[in-house]
C-alpha cells in the first residue's frame, strides 16, 4: 500500500500558497451548501415542532443538518494543513454520515412508503457497525493511518486529500453504500409502479444518484481518482429533492386547507339551510364541536370549549335523562345513537330535535368520539301532535255517536233512580201527612232517596267521562279489563234487554292489569258489543246470544266478543277495520277503525275471526303491565308520541363519567311514535 | 218475593208490583202502602207467575223491559191463563213499539217512568175498581151458571121458549106437552133461577148467552 504514500514538497508549497488565498471558490461554494442545508434543516425542524406527529419533517431536518455537517467537514478536510486535523475530520465525519444514511432510509420508508424493511434494517445495522468500527479504529474506518496530506490543484484551487494506509473495514462502509443503492433502486421501482412517477424520479433518482456518487470516496481514498471529496453535494442533491417534494406537500396541504375551508363553508351553508346541526364529541377530552350556527343558537360563545354538561344543560330538563340513556347505550353497546328531545334556545323558545350519531372507537375498540347530526323536527312534532289531536277528536266523536245509539239505555239508567226517588219522596209526603207519621219509615225513605240520587250521579259521572274529550295523555292507569267488560254491560243493559240479546261472560279470574285509558277501552268494547248486537238483529230472538270472554296469555290480556250472527265474509275480515268500510245503511265506517287506532296506540292488537259454527268473534289483546316498572310496550301517551319507560337497569360500568351525572340512572323514559295509521270501523252484517 | 204481606186469603185487593229494579220495587210499594193499598212485589215475571192465584183481586204494576222473560211475555202468559188482572205497564221512554203491543194486548194503562203518584195512584185505583167490577160480574155469572146447572133438560127447553117470549099454550104446542105441565116446569125454572119475573129471567138468560127458541114449529 506504499504507493498511496505519494506527495511531494512542491505540492505542499503550493498548498501553503493557496492557504493564503483569502477566499477560494471552493470555500465559498461549500459554505453556501452548508448554509443552504442548515436553513432547510432549521425550517423543517420548526415545521416539525408545530406538527410533532409528522416525523417526516424531523427526518428531513436531520438529513439536511447532517448534509450540512458533512459539507462542513469536507470543507475542513479540503483545507486541512496538518495530518492530525485531517485524522480528526475523517474520524468525525462518520457521525453525520450515519445520521444522514439512517434519516434517508427512514424517510424513504416513512414518506414514500417504499423500500424493503430488511434492507433498511441491514443498512441501519451496517452503518452503525461502521460507526462503531470507525471509533475503535486508530484513525477511522477508512484509514488505519494517515501519513501525509496530498495537495493538488483542482478547478484552479489547491485541495488536500489524505495519504495513508486504508483500513480494510472501509469495505463494510462501501458495502453499506451498495446496499443503500439497492434499497434506493428498489424503493424507486416501487414508487414508480405505484404511479407516483415524479416522486420516484426525484427522490428515488436523487438517492440512486447520490449512492452512486458516494463511490468517489473510496476511489479518492485509494487514489484511483484525484478529486476533492464532494459527498456533501451529492447528499445536498438528495436533500433538495426531498425538500422539493415536502414543499409540494405543504403547498398541497395549504391548498387542501383552503378547499377544506370552502367545503366547510358549503357544508355549514347546507346544514344551516336544512337547519341541521353537525357535531362531534371527543370523549376523552369531553369536548364538543358543533356547527357555528347551532353553536350560536344554543347561546355558546363563538369559540371556547363546550363540554357535554354544557350542552345538555341546553336540553329540556325532562329530556336530559333520556338523552343520557341513549348516549350511554350508544357508547357502551356500539349502537347508533338516536334520540328525539327538546332544546331550549337562548331566547327561551323550545324546539324539538332529532339527533342521530355514531360512535367511533380506536384500534383497541375503546370509544373515542361520537359523530352526529341533529335536525329540527319541531314542525313534524307539531304535525304529529296535531294528528294525534285529530285522532283523539275522532275517537271522541265516535264515542259520542256510540252513546247516541245507547240513548235508551242511558235514559233507562237515569230513569230508574229518578223513579225510585220520586216514588219514595211522594210516599214520604203521604206518610208525613198522616196523624201517626212513622218517622222511622220516613228516615229510611230519605236514606233510600240519598242512595238513589248517588246512583243517578254515578250514571251521569260515567256518562260524562265518556262524553268528555279530555287530554289525550292523561288517563292512563292500571285497568282491569274485566271491570271494563262489566262497566260496558252495565251501560248497555237496557239496550241488550230491548234487543233481546242474552249476554254470557267468561271472565278469567285474577286477570293481570293493563296500562290503558279506561274510557277508550270502554269505547272499544262498546263498539264491539254494539256491532255484535247488530250482527244478530235478524236472528231469532232466542238465538241472540253474546259471549264476552277474557283471558291472559303470552304476556297479554285478551278480550273476545263472540256473536251468533252471520259472520264476516272471509275476504272482508281485514277490511272491516278499514276506515269508511261499512255494511250498515247508516254506518259511517268508523267504529272498528277507531277501535283499531285505540288498540294500536296501546301497543295491542285487534282482529276478527269467524266461528266454527256461526257468527264471528272480535278479539283484542293488550300487553300486561310488568310489575315494578312500566313495560316498554305500555303506552303512557295514547296519541302522538307515547312516553314509555324502559327497565331500570344498573348503570353500566363503562359509561363515561359525564353520563353518570345526576339522573343518569334509574328508569328512563323513551319516546315512541305511535303508529300513525288510523283505521276504522264498523262491521255490518 | 213478597215483602210486604203474603197474598191475602181474603178478597181484599192487592197491587202486584213486578220490576227487576229493587229500588223501584221498594219505592213504588212504599208509595202504595202510604195510601193504604196492599202490595206484593216480585223481582221477575217468572216469580210472579209461580205464585199467581187467579182468585186474588187487585192489579198488576209491571215493568216493561226486563232481562229474559219480560213484561209483554208475562202479559201474554196471563192472558193464556184467562187472567182478568188489569195490567198497568211502567216503562222507560222510547219503547213505542212495545207500548203499542202492550196496549193491543189489553193493558189497562201505560205509564212512563219516572211515574208521578198523581198518575199512578188514580190508575191503580181505577184498575182495582175495574177488577172488582169484573170479579163481581164474574161471581154473578158463575152463580147464574150454578142455577142453570140445576135445571133438567126439559126445564132448559122450557126456559128457552119462555125467554123467546112465547105463551104457555104455544110452548105446550111446540113441545107436545100439556099447558099444565108447561106451567109446572116454568114455576120450577123460576124457583131454581131465583127470579120473580119473566123479565128478570130473560135478563139472566141473556147474560148467560141463552137464546130463545123461536121457530120450533117449522122445525117440527
Amino acid at each position: 500500500m506504499a504507493f498511496w504514500q505519494v506527495g511531494d514538497s512542491t505540492n505542499k508549497q503550493n498548498l501553503r500558497v493557496s492557504r493564503h488565498h483569502p477566499m477560494s471558490w471552493i470555500t465559498i461554494v461549500w459554505s453556501i451548501n452548508v448554509g443552504a442545508c442548515l436553513t432547510l434543516g432549521a425550517f423543517y425542524c420548526a415545521v416539525w415542532c408545530k406538527q410533532r406527529e409528522n416525523w417526516v419533517h424531523l427526518l428531513f431536518s436531520c438529513s439536511a443538518v447532517a448534509a450540512a455537517a458533512i459539507s462542513a467537514f469536507e470543507l475542513g478536510m479540503l483545507n486541512a494543513q496538518t495530518v492530525e486535523r485531517y485524522q480528526a475530520l475523517v474520524r468525525w465525519i462518520h457521525l453525520p454520515t450515519w445520521v444522514l444514511t439512517v434519516s434517508f432510509v427512514a424517510f424513504v420508508r416513512l414518506y414514500l412508503r417504499a423500500g424493503r424493511r430488511w434492507l433498511a434494517w441491514s443498512i441501519y445495522g451496517l452503518r452503525t457497525l461502521v460507526l462503531i468500527l470507525n471509533f475503535i479504529s486508530p484513525v477511522s474506518v477508512n484509514f488505519r493511518t494517515i501519513t501525509d496530506i496530498h495537495h493538488f490543484s483542482w478547478g484552479g484551487e489547491i485541495v488536500s486529500v489524505p495519504v495513508g494506509l486504508p483500513n480494510p473495514w472501509g469495505l463494510i462502509s462501501s458495502f453499506s453504500v451498495l446496499l443503500l443503492l439497492i434499497f434506493s433502486v428498489d424503493a424507486t421501482i416501487t414508487v414508480w409502479r405505484r404511479g407516483d412517477r415524479r416522486r420516484a424520479l426525484l427522490v428515488g433518482g436523487s438517492m440512486i444518484f447520490g449512492a452512486i456518487l458516494a463511490w468517489h470516496v473510496p476511489l479518492v481514498i485509494w487514489g484511483v481518482i484525484e478529486v476533492p471529496f464532494f459527498l456533501g453535494f451529492t447528499y445536498t442533491a438528495v436533500v433538495a429533492a426531498m425538500g422539493y417534494e415536502l414543499s409540494n406537500d405543504m403547498a398541497r396541504a395549504a391548498h387542501l386547507a383552503r378547499e377544506l375551508e370552502i367545503s366547510d363553508r358549503r357544508l355549514n351553508l347546507a346544514a344551516d339551510s336544512a337547519d341541521l346541526g353537525l357535531w362531534e364529541w371527543d370523549l376523552s377530552k369531553d369536548e364538543i364541536w358543533v356547527t357555528p350556527t347551532r353553536r350560536a343558537q344554543l347561546g355558546f360563545p363563538v369559540s371556547g370549549k363546550i363540554t357535554f354538561e354544557d350542552l345538555i344543560s341546553r336540553w329540556h330538563p325532562d329530556d336530559r335523562d333520556k338523552v343520557r340513556q341513549a348516549l350511554r347505550d350508544a357508547i357502551e353497546n356500539g349502537k347508533d345513537y338516536e334520540a328525539d328531545f327538546r332544546r331550549v334556545l337562548a331566547d327561551g323558545s323550545v324546539r324539538w330535535v332529532a339527533a342521530r350519531g355514531r360512535v367511533y372507537a380506536d384500534k383497541q375498540g375503546k370509544p373515542i368520539r361520537l359523530l352526529g347530526v341533529s335536525m329540527d323536527i319541531t314542525a313534524r312534532k307539531q304535525a304529529e301532535l296535531e294528528a294525534a289531536r285529530q285522532r283523539h277528536d275522532l275517537a271522541h266523536l265516535a264515542r259520542v255517536t256510540s252513546l247516541g245509539e245507547l240513548s235508551s239505555s242511558l235514559a233507562h239508567e237515569l230513569t230508574h233512580p229518578l223513579t225510585a226517588i220520586l216514588s219514595n219522596a211522594q210516599a214520604a209526603q203521604r206518610f208525613l201527612a198522616r196523624d201517626d207519621a212513622d218517622l222511622d219509615e220516613v228516615r229510611e225513605i230519605l236514606n233510600d232517596i240519598v242512595t238513589e240520587d248517588q246512583r243517578a250521579g254515578e250514571v251521569i259521572h260515567r256518562l260524562r267521562l265518556l262524553l268528555k274529550k279530555g287530554e289525550p295523555q292523561k288517563h292512563c292507569d292500571d285497568v282491569d279489563l274485566n271491570e271494563v267488560v262489566r262497566d260496558v254491560l252495565k251501560l248497555m243493559r237496557n239496550d241488550l234487554i230491548i234487543q233481546n240479546v242474552t249476554v254470557d261472560t267468561d271472565l278469567a279470574q285474577n286477570l293481570p292489569p293493563v296500562t290503558a285509558d279506561r274510557v277508550q277501552l270502554q269505547q272499544v268494547l262498546l263498539n264491539l258489543v254494539l256491532n255484535a248486537c247488530e250482527a244478530m238483529a235478524d236472528c231469532d230472538s232466542s238465538e241472540r246470544q253474546l259471549l264476552i270472554a277474557s283471558k291472559s296469555e303470552n304476556g297479554t290480556v285478551r278480550v273476545s266478543v263472540t256473536d251468533l250472527g252471520g259472520g264476516i265474509p272471509e275476504e272482508k275480515r281485514e277490511q272491516v277495520f278499514e276506515r269508511f268500510f261499512t255494511t250498515k245503511k247508516e254506518g259511517m265506517g268508523l267504529g272498528l277503525s277507531i277501535c283499531r287506532t285505540i288498540i294500536n296506540a296501546h301497543q295491542g292488537e285487534i282482529w276478527a275471526t269467524n266461528n266454527a259454527d256461526r257468527g264471528a268473534t272480535f278479539h283484542f289483546s293488550l300487553p300486561i303491565v310488568r310489575s315494578g316498572a312500566l313495560s316498554a310496550a305500555s303506552p303512557k301517551v295514547l296519541d302522538g308520541s307515547a312516553l314509555t319507560a324502559t327497565d331500570a337497569s344498573a348503570p353500566r360500568a363503562a359509561a363515561p363519567s359525564v353520563l353518570l351525572g345526576a339522573g343518569a340512572n334509574g328508569s328512563e323514559a323513551e319516546e315512541l311514535l305511535v303508529r300513525s295509521s288510523s283505521d276504522l270501523l264498523e262491521r255490518r252484517q | 218475593m213478597i215483602t210486604d204481606q203474603l197474598m191475602p186469603p181474603s178478597p181484599s185487593p192487592t197491587v202486584f208490583v213486578v220490576d227487576d229494579d229493587a229500588a223501584i220495587r221498594k219505592a213504588v210499594s212504599r208509595l202504595l202502602r202510604s195510601t193504604g193499598i196492599a202490595v206484593a212485589d216480585f223481582v221477575s215475571p217468572t216469580e210472579f207467575l209461580a205464585q199467581y192465584d187467579p182468585a186474588m183481586p187487585g192489579c198488576l204494576v209491571l215493568d216493561l223491559a226486563m232481562p229474559g222473560f219480560n213484561g209483554l211475555q208475562l202479559q201474554t202468559a196471563l192472558d193464556e191463563k184467562g187472567s182478568i188482572l188489569p195490567i198497568i205497564f211502567l216503562t222507560g221512554q222510547g219503547d213505542v213499539s212495545n207500548s203499542v203491543q202492550a196496549m193491543k194486548g189489553g193493558a189497562f194503562d201505560f205509564l212512563t217512568k219516572p211515574v208521578n203518584a198523581k198518575n199512578l195512584l188514580p190508575a191503580i185505583r181505577a184498575a182495582i175498581e175495574k177488577d172488582a167490577v169484573v170479579r163481581q160480574e164474574q161471581a154473578k155469572f158463575s152463580e147464574i151458571h150454578t142455577c142453570l146447572d140445576t135445571l133438567t133438560p126439559r126445564e132448559r127447553e122450557v126456559l128457552r121458549h119462555v125467554v123467546a117470549g112465547k105463551m104457555n099454550k104455544q110452548i105446550a104446542g111446540d113441545l107436545g106437552i100439556t099447558e099444565a105441565t108447561v106451567k109446572m116446569h116454568r114455576a120450577r125454572v123460576m124457583a131454581k133461577m131465583k127470579v120473580q119475573s119473566v123479565a128478570e129471567l130473560a135478563r139472566l138468560a141473556e147474560q148467560c148467552g141463552i137464546r130463545g127458541t123461536n121457530s120450533l114449529k117449522s122445525a117440527a
